[in-house]
């Protein structure tokens, strides 16, 4: 029982807001390194595809940015349904904090798939599932953003934009099957969580590294937003008066 | 260099692409940055104007 006893400190807004301080930079400084890195071994170690020849390359950019975007409204919808079901107000911050982030993901996904598609499809956007349900996606972003500026009771915003994010979760396992479940023109899953993955492992370690980069890069900015978003909801609080003193 | 560059021939797919993907890199912490430095005005203001006795 005691060990769960760490998690009950983010519930309070002060002890998240002096974390995420603390910890921001590191994730920051991790990020930087392993982008530089991935970037220098995506751009210039890793060997040409014998198909797609240097276009391939922009799976290191794209790839990131898209399992970012799922990962991120997952994220957002974890924290939603905990502020929703334990009335905490720090996840609910994570949950606004974490939209923009992902709806910028998601902006960077579709066009990066639009600047590999067209070399290799012959055209910039296709109504394909796994396009369209991408695109769906960013609607969500922006409805939940759109939704919480709406409404101006931050209680009201809170539980309206977290029914929100829960039900718009339906939309990730869509996007991330749509490639197994109907016929596609983008390709499937390069790189399985269990077993080989399709590419040279020289082509793949700079993308798990810029993987790596971009999981930390998002955790350095929600950090980062984090401490807005709580210094926005606990004007009044005393705690703050500390934290700027 | 030249080679690098051309990215053999879709360069102007591939350095359009990178430039898109790690400029909404930048924007995005730009803006949490901007977004925290508002935050932190605002709650500076309000302390400044508000009496201690009158913050819980």
């Amino acid at each position: 029982m005691a060990t769960w006893t760490w998690f009950h400190r983010f519930g309070s807004p002060p002890w998240v807001y002096g974390f995420a301080a603390r910890w921001a930079p590191w994730f920051g400084a991790g990020a930087a390194l392993c982008m530089i890195i991935a970037l220098y071994g995506g751009l210039v170690l890793a060997p040409p595809d014998y198909q797609q020849k240097d276009a391939f390359r922009i799976v290191y950019i794209h790839a990131p940015s898209a399992t970012l975007s799922l990962a991120v409204y997952s994220t957002m919808a974890v924290a939603a349904a905990v502020g929703l079901i334990w009335r905490m107000k720090v996840a609910h911050a994570a949950a606004a904090a974490c939209a923009p982030i992902g709806a910028w993901f998601t902006v960077a996904t579709l066009g990066t798939g639009m600047l590999w598609g067209k070399p290799m499809w012959g055209a910039y956007w296709v109504w394909d599932p796994r396009l369209t349900s991408e695109l769906v996606l960013l609607f969500l972003y922006l409805g939940y953003m759109g939704l919480r500026a709406g409404i101006e009771d931050p209680q009201k915003a809170d539980k309206a934009s977290a029914v929100l994010a829960i039900v718009g979760a339906v939309n990730v396992p869509i996007i991330k099957y749509s490639v197994n479940w109907w016929n596609s023109l983008h390709q499937p899953a390069t790189n399985k969580i269990l077993g080989d993955p399709d590419m040279d492992w020289s082509m793949v370690w700079p993308l798990l590294l810029m993987l790596l980069a971009f999981f930390l890069y998002f955790g350095w900015v929600l950090l980062i937003r984090l401490r807005a978003e709580l210094l926005r909801r606990e004007r009044n609080a005393s705690w703050i008066r500390e934290v700027l003193a | 260099m030249n080679d690098f560059l051309a990215m053999s021939g879709y360069g102007k797919y591939l350095w359009p692409a990178f430039g898109l993907g790690f400029g909404v890199v930048v924007l995005i912490y730009v803006s949490a940055r901007s977004s925290l430095s508002s935050a932190m005005r605002d709650a500076r203001r309000r302390l400044e104007i508000n009496r201690p006795e009158q913050i819980r």
